[in-house]
């Protein structure tokens, strides 16, 4: 099996296992299945109607397939509480976590390499020490509480930001309403950032510390070529496919902080509308926003993959040589 | 003993004991002690102390000299019997005038009002939105709580609480709950799921480990799939709908916690079983024809333990942060008292609005503390296990 084959079967699987697993989760709950999928306020004509339309008066193999029939075609039913589509309802927050989750990744993954670099250059240097204590610090704060912090000093002590909310209210038009939507993104994007870019950059660090004091990288100092040529066309070089695996193992994690980062701040998004689905007992909704999160990943993973692939020399090269 | 001379074992043995032995010192911490947001003790001196008025059968008239702002909180509670037809009144008197707080009618009952009523707000004349405070303390004086009435009464207990808005070692939260009484019984729940769910993990991982490390083929490939499958999902929304769905009790969440966080240590074990399958006195073993388990149970696990226990104990501080995000989004219970709640309380119910950083500050950086305490003991007898990553960290 080729590099492609096996990481796109990869991802089918982890899709099937999270298709499985959101159907199995919402029907073995206590109670009646039933429950979880119709509004129960309905009356009991139009819940039998519904059952039927559904397919929930199959047999649990067919109702199954059925589902992921539904599923792959973003047909997750309606909400409990706004009565609108699911689906209607989560893409149009999907671009906000988007925006929020891939903002503070590139920011935090330019900080940190960009610091990881120099302290590797460096080594002993001021900015080796502060960017270690960092990166040793980001592993045990619990994100809502730097979170947190940072809201009660920078928006409430300090109102440089505002407190909560993706805009203001009243909305602003035109152009005013972008700025207006970035200033309400940034305090969250910097606390993500500030979270991250330490465990990045003490990776990188040791990452660059290793090939740095490779033999090659001896060689080519050795030939006399420029420290720069040397840190950034190859030993910067070299650590790109380990660098884009640390995108990949940082996905699920990013996204597990966006629904706390939504909640904290208020913002408008996938994952917060999963929290507020789960507490107001929305099943529909809780269980597509839930596939959504996953599909992201998946979707992520998979295009970080073939980031890796083109990085890669043995991995580009891999067809070429079967040939 | 080098375990001794580290800082996390005495931090984490302190913390033990204050979670234990705190709570019974310092009373039940769901009582309601001061007024919301009170502030801590020590934090501004300035601010008014609590003081109570008594008023009795015999002393129908109490005054004290107040030489502060207005008070946090006002609250007048009693009781009192009337001889029959008499009419009387609590009065209010301060250097701007007299105010009636309560009037006393019929033969007798209890009286209690707050600055916090609305009625009580109504009735001094202002708009239900504006604290009676400073209509009842205009300036610094001396003020006055007076029974007036026709006869002098039958029975009189009244109590007057004023509240200066400080409270204990760490203020109040909003409900008026002390924070240090908070503080104190969240260590037990942070540290008992955090311990509780990474034991049940390492059961699982463990097992995991040793079966697909040993028995390799389908078995290794069905459980490493699985570890990989866990591993690329965001682990957050899975524990939320699981909280969510089935419950969010002390042991629902160690369960679920646990069921979804045996992957590392499974991998690791794993790791540790290939390299000793193939070993000589494995191999001697199975050839005097020693049980599976048997070779699994008292030779492979007794040298997978050092570097289990390392692992174990690097992986507490996940499960305490996993559970305060679940705290901290509301899917605990309301009544289990730990530090993700607390921070979840603050921020739902105005504490940022009030300021009041005394909520924040105690169980977030109980959260950080615990945690490093964790990585410390870990990264230390991870070292114990394998010497030779001393040399290596930077």
């Amino acid at each position: 099996m080729t590099y492609w084959s096996r990481r796109l079967l990869g991802a089918l699987t982890v899709l099937f296992f999270v298709l499985t697993l959101n159907f199995a989760l919402f029907r073995l709950m206590p109670g009646d299945p039933v429950a979880s999928l119709i509004d129960p306020r309905f009356s009991p004509e139009s819940k039998e109607a519904l059952r039927k339309a559904y397919g929930l008066d199959r047999p649990q193999a067919e109702q199954f397939l059925l589902y992921l029939k539904r599923t792959v075609t973003f047909d997750f039913g309606l909400s409990f509480i706004s009565g609108r589509p699911v689906w209607q309802e989560l893409r149009n927050r999907l671009p906000h976590t988007v925006a929020l989750t891939g903002s503070a990744l590139a920011l935090s993954g330019l900080i940190g390499t960009f610091l990881g670099v120099t302290a590797a250059r460096r080594r002993g240097g001021l900015l080796e020490r502060a960017t270690l204590t960092a990166g040793a610090l980001s592993f045990s704060f619990p994100s809502f509480f730097l979170q947190l912090l940072l809201l009660l000093l920078l928006a409430v002590f300090w109102p440089l930001f505002p407190l909560r909310g993706s805009v203001s209210v009243p909305a602003p038009q035109g152009a005013a309403l972008i700025a207006d939507y970035l200033h309400h993104l940034a305090l969250p994007v910097i606390s993500l950032v500030l979270l991250s870019f330490g465990s990045w950059a003490l990776y990188v660090r040791n990452l660059m510390v290793k090939i740095l004091g490779s033999e090659p990288l001896f060689l080519a100092r050795a030939k006399g070529l420029p420290e720069s040529i040397l840190l950034w066309r190859h030993a910067f070089r070299t650590a790109l496919p380990p660098l884009l695996t640390l995108v990949l193992l940082s996905l699920p994690g990013l996204l597990s902080g966006a629904v706390i980062t939504e909640t904290v701040f208020s913002l408008h998004g996938v994952g917060r509308f999963l929290l507020e689905s789960i507490q107001g007992q929305d099943y529909p909704a809780a269980g597509g926003a839930f596939y959504l999160l996953a599909l992201v990943t998946v979707a992520s993973n998979l295009l970080a993959d073939a980031a890796y692939g083109m990085a890669d020399p043995r991995i580009r090269f891999e067809r070429e040589r079967r040939r | 003993m080098n375990l001794l001379r580290r800082w996390s074992p005495w931090a984490l043995l302190l913390l033990a004991l204050a979670g234990l032995i705190g709570p019974r010192l310092t009373g039940d911490a769901e009582e309601i002690v001061a007024p919301p947001f009170a502030r801590p003790l020590w934090l501004d001196r300035s601010a008014p102390p609590n003081r109570h008025l008594l008023l009795s059968t015999k002393d129908l008239e109490a005054s004290l000299d107040w030489q502060w702002g207005p008070p946090a909180g006002f609250a007048l509670t009693g009781t009192y019997r009337l001889p029959e037809g008499a009419s009387a009144r609590l009065s209010w008197t301060g250097p701007e005038g007299s105010l009636v707080l309560a009037e006393l009618t019929g033969a007798g009952g209890r009286f209690a009002l707050d600055g916090r009523d609305i009625a009580f707000r109504l009735r001094l004349g202002l708009s239900p939105f504006q604290s009676p405070l400073e209509r009842l303390f205009p300036e610094p004086g001396p003020y006055r709580l007076r029974y007036e009435g026709t006869t002098p009464p039958e029975e009189l207990a009244a109590d007057l609480h004023l509240s200066g808005g400080r409270w204990g070692l760490l203020g109040t939260d909003q409900r008026g709950r002390d924070v240090f009484r908070l503080f104190l019984a969240g260590i037990f729940v942070s540290l008992l799921i955090g311990l509780a769910a990474t034991l049940l993990a390492a059961l699982l991982g463990t097992t995991a480990g040793l079966l697909g490390g040993y028995l390799g083929g389908a078995v290794d490939g069905a459980l490493m799939r699985l570890a990989d499958l866990l591993l690329a999902l965001p682990l957050l929304p899975i524990l939320m709908v699981l909280a969510g769905l089935w419950g969010r009790g002390l042991w629902q969440l160690i369960l679920i916690l646990g069921l979804f966080s045996w992957m590392g240590t499974a991998r690791t074990v794993r790791a540790l079983t290939l390299s000793l399958r193939e070993a000589p006195f494995v191999e001697n073993l199975r050839a005097l024809g020693a049980p599976t388990w048997y070779i699994l149970g008292r030779h492979l696990l007794p040298e997978a333990l050092p570097v289990l226990l390392a692992t174990v104990t690097l992986g507490v501080p996940g499960a305490i942060l996993a559970e305060a995000g679940l705290a901290f989004l509301g899917l605990s219970d309301p009544r289990l008292l730990s530090w993700g709640r607390m921070l979840h309380e603050a921020h739902s119910f105005g504490a940022f609005t009030a300021g009041a950083w005394w909520i924040l500050l105690p169980p977030g950086l109980g959260i950080v503390t615990v945690c490093l305490a964790f990585l410390d003991l870990g990264r230390f007898l991870e070292e114990k296990a394998d010497p030779r990553l001393r040399e290596e960290t930077p």
